[in-house]
Formats: C-alpha cells, structure tokens, sequence
C-alpha cells in the first residue's frame, strides 16, 4: 500500500494550504474592502479541507455527499464564469483563461466523490483510507479513464503554472521580492495590500513598476485597504496575498490531486 | 509608468490580483511548448510511481524479471538492484517517485531546466538499464508494439533534443535540430525509427500469433471498452503476425528516411510517425497499461508522439543565443 506517512504530508500540505487560502479570504475581508479573487480563495479552502479529509480518514469533515453538492456548485460557478470569460477571448481562454484550472479542479473534485467505490475492507490502514471508511484499504474510482483524462489535464495546468510563474513576466523570482517592494513603498506611510500583492510585475530589465507607487500608494479601487507597510506583519500580509502564492497553492493542489486520481485508479 | 503597469492598473481596478500578475505570462514557443510536454509527461510518471504496488515487494520482483534473457554483464547489476529494492521498497521507491516528480517540476520551472533536464538524462539511463533491462534490444523480444527500445530511453533523447540552447545554424528547419544541428537530429531519428523497424521484424515478432498475444495479453484489468478494443484488434491480427510485421516495419523504415525528405515529404513522415505512435500507444500499450493500475509510466507511444512533434518542418530563426529561455525563437513557417 501507498505509505500512510505519504498520506499524510499530502493532507497536511492540502490544510495548509485551506489556511492560507483562509488567511487571504480574512485578510482581503479585514483591509482590502474589494471584490479580490474570493471564489478561487474559497474554493482553495474548500478543496483543501475535502482532500485532507480524503486522504486521512481522521481529517474527513463532511459527508460524501454534501461534497458531491460543493463541488458541483463550484463547478457550476467557474463553469459560468469561464464561459464569461470565454465571450471576450473566445478559445485562448482554454489555455490563458484565469478560471479554466480552478473549473477543471471542482470538476476532477465532483468527480472523485462522485466516482468513489466503497473500498474493501482489509484493516490494514494503508492507501486512501479517509472518505470515511477507517480502517479500509484504498478506495477505487468508478469509469477510470475520466480520472486518467483529469490526471493529464491537471499535470498539464501544473507545469504551465510553474512556466508562468518563472518565466520572463516572473524574473528572478519576483514572490521573494514582494517584502523588499512593500518596504521600499513603505515612505508613501502605507501601501495598499492588493496592489503591493500585484506589485511584482517587472517590465524590463531596467524598469520595475509596483502599481502602488505609480498612484502614490494608494489602490486605484479605493476602498480603504491600506495597511502598514514594512512592518513584519505588513509584508506577511502581503506575502500572503500574492498572487504568487495562490498559483503556488494551486500547483500543490493539482499535484496532490493528481497523486489522488493516479492511485485511486 | 509603464503600458504594462497600466494594464496592471486597470486589472486591480478590476480586483483582479492574480490575473495581473499572470496577464505578463507570454506565449511559450515551440520548443518551450516541448518541454512541458516533457515535463508534464515526467510528473505523471513520478505519480505512478507512488502507486501502492510499487511499494510491495512485487515491485522489486518485476525488475528482476527484466534481467531475464540479457547478458550476464547486464543482468547480474540489474539483479542486484531488484533485490535491493525488494527489500527496501518503501524508502527506495519514495526516492524514485520523488526523483521523477522533481524532474517534471524542474522541467517547468524555468531556472532549473537545464539541472532538470541533465539530471533526466542520467536519471534515464539509468532507469533503462536497472528499470527495464535495456528495453529488451539484448535479449531478441523487443517489439515496437510493446514499447522498445524502452520508453525511458525516449526521455533522454527528447532532453537532448529540446536542450536550451542553439547553438548551430541561424535558420534551424525543426525544433529537434536547434540543440545538436540537422545532421545529428536526424541521424538519431534515423538510429531510433530504424531500430524500431528492425525490432519488428525479429523472428518472436513474425510469429503467426505474436502480435495477436501482445495485443490481446494488453486487454486483461483494462475498463470493458478498452478490453473489448484490445481484444478486436488482436483478432484482426490473428494468424497474420508475419504480414503485420512486414507492414509495421516497412512503415517505420519509411518514417525512419523520410525525415530526410523535402519538405512537404518531412512532414507527411511526421504525420505517419504520429498515427503509427499513436496506433501503438492505444492499441500495443493500452495507453501504458494505466488504466489497469500498476503502470510504471505512460509507455513508449505517447513519448514517440512527443518526439514527432519536435521534427514537424518549420523554418526557425534563432534570433540571439542568450533569448533560448525567454520567447527566444521566432518561427515562420514557410
């Protein structure tokens, strides 16, 4: 059997990052005041509870099928909004869409509760043993190609991901440099959390703009979301927020649900 | 302030923090393309690898059946490994699984392609040895419909060929050929499509019955719908092994030379690579035996098909040595 140890990193890893994606959902609440990435935020905590649950038995929450119900409405959600984002970008939003990995994640999610089979019962503890049925070998999926069609499209949206996030747009490692950048803002008194999150966009190599300072500090949206920068917890918090981060908690998540697909098959 | 900080700014006003930072994310080229392939190909891989019968004893015990029919200079290492692993399973294959997730992710991230790529080279090689017994081209039973010369040795090629770097002509007339030049990216073309013909018309192979057993032996634990197309392709094949061996040779002895054709001859060859890789990853390998559970890697097809991709003629300029990590190419086709 898949080493239970093995399991168990996994699920941790899933309810770190349900923290993070709960840390942001707080944050973006408490200081930012507009209307951020909430859907993808809640459904990052949502799955990453549902998989930890999945994983280890101990850690399961909800029943399969208020999951199954979840899943489906967020599904559906990113369903409508890729088709929304679909209508000004036509086929490209299948490669560059911002939702279309969030909509394949809530599907391969429905569809691992939804195809789940009772598992033998072997007592031995190994392999998949959450879903409720402690003490039970691994679980198996029921139509084994949709998890293998899933498992290409997640490992494709994984390494796109990392692509994206070390390519030219991202040079050098530009998640590192959000505390340096907030700090650097920090004489305009304060810097808006949601811009300084979106502040490592470099455009040359001589030119790096953080749209924080290029409107003085202050967020564009307005709305009050200002917070002390170049304190600790300042850059924490806009750590946290990153957009780096999230597509960091995505990765781990298609790479732990990948893992999932594989070995339920 | 910069046009791409304006366009930052109107995402913010958007609320959109995410797709402000990956709006700057362009295009990867033909190439770069490649090598995510590869690397999604790699993680899916490492995946299988933490399958629960990797972690049995069985798992060492099918590695030491590779050993079975190659020299003893070959075998007795080969031997040796699968008893090691045999009786370290847990630890040694979380190594390998590891090992393999960790090329995928390397591959993409761009910063370590190239430690990621070198390191699948080696990691490949060795594999191809201890993991599958030199792809069975030693011991007369290896077939292009079962995978030879091995799948692995596949993905050390394609980290050759799609290595960062250009470093020969200014005009390259495939992707292949922008690392190591037309003339070595054919010529291994020529060794490996070459090999493949050759394989297929070993005496095993040209059995009357041998590619209906190896098609039909692929249908056992697949889904229904897979079994039942297994099964129907082993039929047509029934009886017919020295006239299917004829077929299938002389169409990879044609793929082999017609990278060396013009143009519109190169590309009907890559068209022909990529059905004939095709037919043998559904059909000879039940794409990898990955829906049976238990498959080490996705087999020798879907890797074939890759690698056909990287030969597809077009006219490449390579613009500037330094820009084979950025959008570093521009490809016009002719």
């Amino acid at each position: 059997m898949t080493p239970s140890w093995i399991l168990d990193i996994l699920a941790g890893v899933m309810l770190l990052v349900a923290a993070i994606s709960a840390g942001r959902l707080v944050l973006t609440r408490s200081w930012a005041g507009s209307a951020r990435e909430t859907d993808i935020d809640v459904a990052h905590l949502l799955m990453g509870i549902a998989m930890a649950g999945m994983l280890v038995a101990s850690l399961a929450t909800l029943p399969n099928g208020v999951w199954d119900g979840v899943f489906a409405v967020l599904t559906a959600w990113f369903g409508w909004r890729v088709c929304r984002e679909s209508r000004g970008e036509g086929v490209r939003v299948l490669a560059d869409g911002h939702r279309i990995p969030h909509l394949v994640h809530s599907a391969a999610m429905l569809y691992m509760f939804a195809a789940l089979n009772a598992p033998a019962a072997t007592g031995s503890g190994g392999g998949m043993s959450g879903m409720g049925a402690s003490g039970a070998s691994m679980p198996t999926l029921s139509v084994p190609v949709v998890a293998f069609i899933f498992t290409l499209w997640l490992s494709v949206y994984v390494v796109l991901d990392l692509d994206r996030l070390s390519g030219p747009g991202h040079a050098h490692g530009s998640y590192f440099a959000v505390p340096a950048l907030v700090g650097a803002a920090a004489g305009t008194g304060s810097v808006n959390v949601a811009a300084a999150s979106a502040a490592p966009v470099v455009t040359d190599a001589s030119r790096a703009t953080v749209p924080g300072q290029t409107t003085g500090g202050s967020h564009p949206a307005g709305g009050g979301g200002s917070l002390a920068a170049g304190s600790p917890s300042g850059s924490a918090r806009a750590v946290l927020l990153s957009p780096q981060l999230a597509a960091g908690c995505r990765i781990a998540m298609g790479v732990t649900m990948t893992f999932m697909l594989i070995i339920m098959i | 302030m910069s046009d791409i900080a304006v366009a930052d700014g109107e995402a913010a006003r958007r609320g959109n923090t995410s797709a402000v930072a990956l709006d700057s994310w362009r295009p990867p080229d033909t190439r770069r393309v490649l090598q995510l392939s590869l690397a999604a190909i790699w993680l899916l891989d490492g995946v299988l690898q933490y399958q629960s019968f990797m972690f049995t004893k069985g798992f060492g015990q099918m590695l030491a059946g590779t050993a079975s029919g190659n020299p003893g200079v070959v075998a007795s290492p080969i031997s040796w490994d699968a008893n090691l692993v045999e009786h370290h399973a847990v630890l040694l294959n979380t190594i390998f699984a590891t090992i393999q997730l960790l090329l995928g992710l390397g591959i993409a991230w761009r910063p370590t392609l190239r430690v990621a790529l070198a390191a699948s080279i080696a990691w490949s090689l060795g594999v191809w040895w201890f993991g599958e017994g030199l792809g069975e081209v030693l011991n007369s039973a290896a077939s292009p419909v079962n995978g030879a010369p091995g799948a692995v040795i596949i993905y050390a090629l394609l980290a050759v060929l799609l290595w960062p770097s250009d470093r020969h002509a200014a005009m390259t007339p495939f992707v292949a050929a922008r690392a190591v030049g037309a003339p070595v990216a054919r010529a291994l073309w020529l060794v490996l499509w070459g090999s493949l013909a050759y394989f297929a018309l070993m005496p095993a192979n040209r059995a009357p019955q041998a590619l209906h057993d190896m098609i039909g032996g692929m249908a056992s634990g697949e889904p229904s719908w897979l079994a039942a197309l297994e099964n129907h392709a082993a039929s047509l094949v029934a009886g017919q092994g020295l006239a299917a061996s004829i077929v299938l040779a002389a169409a990879l002895a044609v793929i082999a030379l017609g990278v060396y054709l013009p143009r519109p001859g190169a590309r009907a060859t890559v068209v022909l690579a990529i059905v004939v890789a095709a037919v043998i990853w559904v059909f000879g390998e039940a794409f990898g035996a990955i829906l049976a559970g238990g498959a080490t890697d996705p087999n020798s097809g879907l890797l074939l098909i890759l690698l056909a991709a990287a030969y597809w003629p077009t006219r490449i300029a390579v613009t500037a040595p330094a820009a084979d990590q950025r959008v570093g190419a521009e490809e016009a086709r002719a």
